[in-house]
């Protein structure tokens, strides 16, 4: 029944007008779903909670937000060639702690710390990235490996000690705003508009993406696609290093927690913002979307009086929700292409 | 008694069987035959109840049977040993022939291994599997394992016997054995449904023979009367191999690339050719003989241990597929195109011009999004891919629409020298004409030279006027079709045979 109903709108498809068309490949797009949901949670908010429109409340979701869309960043840029890195967060707490250590117990200018601390990071994502492509063990075993590595290290460093002492000319990044929006703010979605621009029109964001697509067909095609892994787990890296940075100058400490809890955050901002599971595809406006809805849903649960220790639970469960969402999109999608592959 | 009826079955863009009626006779072996994508695979596959017919009936015992899974089709004792080798590495050989039914031996909550070794003993012997059944199955040679797997088939007593080219792994002393088993199982009232490309076999055992040709049942015929040469005239039809594509002129041409002293530990000792500018160059041989792995050693996706690649005369250093698209523009158009050649989930204007994006920029370094389609189209239109447009998937085109695709982005790139792997495979017989005339022209209008690698014999006769023949990673013929002026010189009965020799 359901497969008939497929087939008649891929027939159908096929005879509509252009309008039709770009009608359908709207919907069919990945990011449609989570920028509508957010909208509508948005409006939700808005009607239901008068403390939700205020410029306060405003300002701390968009920072919250903003921050989720550089974690979440940090997993899409291997989700997009089908890998994944469960040391995202252990790359943030190594950078937080090489960024407090440079700036607290040193007592060295941001100027420093922030590079270091910025270096540290990219230093992880290339160690994941050589890893990969050297032993050609997959990115699983590899980042699940190193992200002992790296919480060691954390814990060595700082010997759990949060820095306390951090300067603040470099607190004003992640505390200000411009006009009412936070400079964390305006940031991500500059990031997110180059980045976007990259998978569009760089020739090194469509080689990311045809990897991600089929990494045996992108090799075979001239693309150097162990240069495209490295690259993407450095990337993945630099991302960790930046929010775990933005974390540091938004909190005004850095605590050696930070990074804790970002594997689930990763992967739900990532996947909900219709970054393809199994790589291929990315979406900038998906993952803002993505990100400024799980921060307004975290804000809800708040103002409902929902216990703050079951937060990992609900996200979990929206995790969940969202790929089965994507899995239900992909067998319909393949419907069409499955008898395909299975031509003799 | 086992029937088929009228049985249609399409997938997107290709009939893989079109109003088939065959009826299998209980104590006979029955022979499929047919070339690559006639559809025999289609056909077992329906028997087995792992496809669905678009229309017409599987019909058991004269009662129309509907199968859902091969589980379905088990149950009412129909058996496939396929090709492909299915065991389990890590446990013995007894576990393996026994492996549905181990449940069972169980006596008081335990397997009883001694029983089932026993049992597995006797079909073993059938097989004459040459390994005490506790041996593990992971130490074994291929043709080995396949033993097991029809010693699996016959353990199930099996009605109805379905063997998908049993033999492709079988040495010839094996193949014999199984022959002889094949006649002594039909005696006891098996229906044995035999699918080959070894055409002596069949003459060898079978007792009817039905020929597939691009989904049409050509016709059964008794085998008795029947020679290799009539059978093989049902299979190709007439035109195929008289196809005769003209002139191609190459005496005066150079050395576009050349092989010297090539080596590969355990495979190549010392394998040299040499391909001229603008020529069609076969490399024939059994799919393993070492066509492809001398390929990925020129494209550099598998390292040499020795010997010398040049180009245009000049030593060529190539480690990856990158080094040879951008340095030496030699394109490597691989078999199994779902897997190595395509992006499924993109488009067909990204699989078009994912080797062209540098050369698609505009001075700020943006890929220019108009050029982008516009080659695609371009190439599109070139190859007559059909499709709604440049935007849709390469996953939902058909078989031979797809195989266009993954030649256009090596022609989009402009290059010199393209290897061609197998090209044909799974496309229906108008897109494989079109195909082979798409490659011959090619080299003769354009001066490309190709490699074209393929185990399809009227294919490399009919397209190829040189041809390497390969065998157990050696080069152990050439058999040339050229005359003075590039005119074909030999009929195709001529050639097959010396190729015949050569692989004897």
């Amino acid at each position: 029944m359901v497969q008939s109903k497929v087939d008649e709108n891929v027939r159908q498809r096929a005879h509509t007008d252009s309008v039709g068309n770009a009608l359908w490949s709207v919907l069919r797009r990945s990011d449609t779903s989570v920028v509508l949901a957010a909208l509508i949670l948005f409006v939700l908010f808005s009607f239901s909670n008068s403390s939700f429109l205020t410029p306060f409340n405003l300002f701390n979701v968009s920072r919250t937000a903003a921050l989720y869309v550089f974690v979440a960043l940090g997993q899409a840029m291997v989700i997009v060639i089908g890998g994944m890195n469960l040391s995202l967060g252990a790359i943030g707490g190594l950078t937080v702690v090489v960024a407090g250590w440079c700036m607290d117990t040193m007592g060295w200018s941001p100027w420093i710390g922030v590079p270091a601390a910025m270096l540290a990071g990219t230093l992880c994502g290339m160690f994941n990235g050589f890893i990969i492509i050297k032993s050609r063990l997959n990115s699983f075993i590899v980042t699940l490996a190193s992200l002992f590595i790296f919480t060691g290290l954390v814990q060595g460093i700082s010997q759990g000690f949060p820095y306390s002492n951090i300067p603040k000319d470099f607190t004003m990044l992640g505390r200000d705003d411009f006009f009412g929006v936070p400079y964390l703010f305006i940031f991500a979605v500059i990031v997110l508009i180059a980045l976007g621009y990259m998978f569009k029109f760089r020739v090194v964001g469509r080689r990311i993406l045809a990897t991600g697509g089929n990494l045996e067909a992108a090799r075979l095609s001239g693309i150097r696609t162990d240069n495209i892994v490295f690259l993407s787990h450095t990337l993945s890296g630099v991302f960790a290093a930046t929010a775990g940075l933005l974390w540091v100058s938004r909190m005004g400490s850095a605590q050696p927690s930070t990074g804790t809890d970002w594997l689930i955050i990763s992967f739900a901002v990532a996947i909900i913002g219709g970054t393809a599971l199994n790589g291929g595809e990315f979406s900038a406006l998906g993952i803002l979307a993505s990100a400024i809805m799980l921060t307004l849903i975290k804000n809800g649960l708040i103002m409902l009086n929902v216990n703050v220790y079951f937060e990992q639970t609900f996200l979990g469960v929206i995790v969940l929700l969202a790929v089965s969402v994507e899995s239900i999109r992909m067998s319909l999608d393949s419907r069409t292409k499955r008898t395909q592959t299975d031509t003799p | 008694m086992l029937q088929i009826r009228h049985i249609t079955k399409s997938f997107p863009g290709v009939r893989a069987l079109s109003d088939v009626s065959v009826d299998f006779t209980p104590g006979e072996v029955h022979a499929i035959v047919g070339e690559n994508g006639a559809g025999k695979s289609t056909l077992i596959k329906i028997i087995c109840g792992i496809y669905a017919p678009d229309a017409g009936e599987v019909v058991l015992d004269n009662e129309p049977i509907t199968l859902h899974a091969y589980k379905d089709a088990l149950d009412r004792k129909i058996n496939l040993v396929s090709q492909e080798i299915q065991v389990i590495p890590k446990s013995t050989v007894a576990e393996n022939i026994m492996l549905d039914k181990l449940d069972r031996y169980l006596s008081r909550g335990r397997i009883d291994w001694r029983r089932i070794n026993q049992d597995a003993a006797r079909y073993a012997e059938m097989v004459d599997l040459p390994v005490p059944v506790t041996e593990l199955v992971a130490g074994l040679s291929t043709a080995q394992k396949q033993l097991i797997m029809i010693a699996r088939a016959l353990s199930s007593d099996a009605r109805i016997l379905i063997m998908d080219e049993p033999t492709s792994a079988l040495t010839r002393h094996e193949t014999d054995n199984l022959l002889q088993l094949l006649r002594r199982i039909k005696s006891e009232g098996v229906t044995v449904l035999f699918v080959s490309h070894k055409l002596e076999e069949v003459l060898a055992v079978a007792d009817q023979v039905s020929v597939l040709r691009d989904g049409n049942l050509i016709g059964t015929r008794p085998i008795a009367g029947l020679t290799k040469e009539q059978i093989v005239q049902m299979m190709i039809g007439r035109d195929a191999r008289t196809l005769d594509l003209g002139k191609l002129d190459v005496s005066a041409g150079r050395a576009a690339l050349e092989a010297h002293g090539i080596s590969q530990a355990g495979r190549f000792h010392d394998v040299g050719f040499a391909l001229h500018r603008g020529e069609i160059l076969g490399f024939y041989g059994l799919v393993g003989s070492g066509r492809t792995e001398l390929a990925q050693i020129l494209i550099g996706e598998a390292r040499k241990d020795g010997g010398d690649v040049f180009i245009d005369g000049k030593p060529a250093r190539i480690h990856s597929m990158a080094d040879s698209l951008f340095k030496y523009r030699m394109g490597y158009v691989s078999e199994n195109r779902k897997e190595k050649g395509l992006i499924l989930s993109a488009p067909i204007r990204t699989n078009i011009a994912v080797t062209v994006w540098n050369r698609l920029c505009d001075r700020f370094g943006s890929i220019q999004l108009a050029a982008e389609t516009a080659t695609a189209r371009q190439f599109m239109q070139a190859l007559e891919i059909r499709a709604t447009g440049p935007h849709q998937m390469v996953s939902s085109l058909s078989g031979g629409n797809q195989q266009k695709v993954s030649i256009a982005k090596w022609l989009a790139a402009q290059c010199d020298i393209l290897i061609i792997d197998e090209p044909t495979i799974g496309v229906d017989i108008g897109a494989k004409e079109y195909i082979h005339q798409l490659i011959w022209n090619l080299a003769q209008r354009e001066g490309k030279s190709i490699i074209l690698i393929s185990s399809d014999m009227p294919e490399i006769i009919n397209v190829a006027r040189r041809i390497l023949v390969f065998k157990d990673f050696k080069i152990v013929g050439e058999v040339r079709n050229n005359g003075e002026d590039g005119a074909r010189v030999r009929g195709y009965e001529e050639i097959s045979q010396e190729i015949g020799q050569f692989l004897a």
